[in-house]
């Protein structure tokens, strides 16, 4: 009982932590010499980074697909738009985190006893529940329908605050593979029964992992609200912010460490140069994207190694020679 | 080995399993003390498998009472009876296909496991694939491993746990007989060198009988026997159900 051999070795550690030291460093400099333009398109990128890098932490790694990304952004999104009046902005963004995960886990005993579809639909029920009661309540009660965010932090304070969101994730994603914690979400993804038959307590562990990945949706959503100025119920409990988290991770490889994070920024240049000019076409090229990784990389761009494309290579020179031969022996 | 005085490790009292209609399990009593070789028998749809599923925490008894060193555990999740030393193991191995077969060992000294030292055989995961001989295979992600191999896996998962009691659900089902006997020899390996009671399901009887001390016969969710083998092949009733004169001439005893 010295030696954990399901965590990888240390070279892999020393390696991802270079990677995101690196990713860390680069993203730090961009305010410095990138244009606004720029700025803004790593924003989007931050976000759904950190938004897919803990979204793939529970649902890739236990396979419990959730839907409810925007209900936790949109909590956070509306904490800071209350609160950041009377408190300090990183006040704000740890309530955003902390009332997202409460929900989290008040949703989480209620719906993580169902598996698959169920679970899915159920998350996406809840997201639009809590969105079309806080429409109510701000119509109702209140008597409005957005708000205005008046005090509102400088751009570099919003883009580090995301950016440590983002690295953040990916930290956490680290430390959590290489921890029993990871150990018993990779057993419930496998085999939820079997890993409690061998003393997992997955209802905890479920309940713990869902309510992380809450917590930095919360967090996220806190963070971009300023960036908005103004935000009512539809943009920000937006259920496209959850689909779209949902794809990148897929797209990445939801079980993978890199993959969101790569997918994450493929799919931002996607969307900031193409969905102004050619709207349908950012769409098209996301839902291509989606299907051929379903298709040929199921594990993802993250599984994608030179060997992966030498295989598709030596595939089609087969088709291509097996229909020559046909070809000879049909003519 | 096992006498009267040997502590109970788990008593089972008049467990009922229902679904909609269909009694699967019926007033099942029965206890298993340490350091015990029993043998469930039953043909098919007896309600063996229901009856693990119950001694395991898999499914919630209709009613009844399960105890585990006086406490007790009807109602609570799988991982409370993992936790209270109950092990089991599945009919098709549920191994966790995409780790590699070391790793699959480890995870039930991660969890389970964890608060018991156990015997000097399940120290680590190594020692427990040497024990049940898949150590040249640890590395190999367990879904790439064969079925045959997998039962031997699934049995290491339980050992992981450090149990106190075993629960084996058919690991000899499909087995050469060559296979079936080398499997018998390990299960009696296990009891006598790790210090554990073994409850073992089996549809190959006169293997099962040859190696047991005590044998509960299942019929339509009732317990219609609970002796040692010599005894149970001479009830009548059991005779009836399932056994049939055949198995009797086999086992050596006059009808």
């Amino acid at each position: 009982m010295t030696k954990r051999p399901f965590s990888a070795g240390t070279p892999v550690l020393t390696r991802d932590l270079l990677v995101l030291l690196a990713f860390t460093g680069w993203c730090l400099a961009l305010p410095h010499y990138g244009s606004e333009f720029e700025v803004s398109m790593a924003l989007t990128c931050l976000m759904y980074v950190a938004l897919s890098s803990s979204w793939g932490l529970f649902c890739g790694s236990t396979r419990y697909l959730s839907l409810a990304t925007s209900a936790f952004f949109g909590i956070g999104a509306y904490t800071s738009a209350l609160t950041l009046d009377s408190l300090p902005w990183l006040a704000s963004i740890a309530l955003g985190a902390a009332l997202a995960m409460g929900v989290a886990v008040v949703m989480g005993a209620a719906v993580l006893h169902l598996r698959g579809t169920y679970f899915a639909v159920l998350t996406f029920g809840m997201t639009e529940l809590i969105r079309h009661a806080v429409t109510y309540f701000e119509k109702k009660v209140t008597g409005t329908v957005g708000r205005v965010l008046t005090v509102v932090p400088e751009r570099d304070t919003i883009y580090l605050t995301v950016l440590a969101l983002a690295v953040l994730a990916v930290l956490v994603s680290i430390v959590v593979r290489r921890s029993r914690f990871g150990l018993a979400l990779a057993g419930i993804g496998a085999d939820e029964q079997r890993a409690q038959t061998l003393g997992v307590n997955t209802r905890l562990v479920k309940i713990l992992g869902f309510a992380i990945t809450a917590g930095f949706a919360g967090a996220v959503g806190a963070a971009m609200a300023v960036r908005w100025t103004y935000i009512d119920p539809h943009t920000v409990f937006n259920p496209f912010i959850g689909f779209q988290t949902v794809l990148i991770a897929l797209i990445g490889g939801a079980v993978t460490l890199w993959g969101p994070l790569i997918a994450a920024i493929v799919f931002s240049v996607l969307a900031e140069t193409l969905r102004l000019q050619a709207p349908q076409v950012y769409m098209m090229s996301l839902g291509l994207l989606l299907i051929l990784s379903v298709l040929y990389l199921p594990g993802g761009l993250a599984s994608l190694r030179w060997s992966t494309m030498g295989g598709w290579w030596r595939d089609g020179y087969q088709w291509v020679r097996n229909g020559r031969n046909r070809e000879r022996i049909n003519g | 080995m096992a006498d009267a005085q040997s502590p109970v490790l788990l008593e089972a009292r008049d467990i009922t399993v229902r679904f909609g209609g269909l009694v699967a399990v019926d007033a099942v009593s029965a206890s298993f003390h340490a350091g015990e070789l029993v043998g469930i028998i039953g043909p098919n749809g007896a309600g063996k498998t229901t009856f693990f599923n119950a001694l395991s925490g898999i499914i919630t008894p209709t009613s009844g009472q399960l105890l585990a060193g006086g406490r007790n555990l009807s109602g609570k999740g799988p991982h409370r009876y993992a936790a209270a030393g109950i092990a089991r193991t599945f009919q098709t191995p549920r191994v966790f296909p995409d780790m590699p077969v070391a790793d699959n060992i480890a995870f039930g000294l991660q969890f389970a496991g964890r608060r018991r030292t156990g015997s000097w055989h399940l120290r680590d995961a190594l020692s427990i694939l040497e024990l049940i001989g898949l150590g040249h295979l640890a590395d190999l992600p367990a879904g790439a491993i064969t079925p045959s191999q997998q039962r031997l896996l699934e049995i290491g998962m339980a050992l992981a746990t450090r149990p106190r009691l075993l629960l084996l659900d058919e690991v000899a089902a499909g087995l050469t007989d060559a296979e079936v006997e080398a499997m018998a020899q390990l299960i009696r390996r296990m009891r006598d060198e790790l210090d554990l009671a073994v409850v073992w399901i089996e549809h190959a009887v006169t293997t099962l009988m040859r190696h047991v001390e005590r044998v509960l016969v299942l019929h339509q969710g009732r317990k219609i026997a609970d002796a040692p083998p010599a005894e149970v092949v001479r009830n009548a009733e059991v005779i009836e159900a399932y056994l049939g004169d055949e198995m009797v001439e086999d086992a050596g005893v006059p009808a």
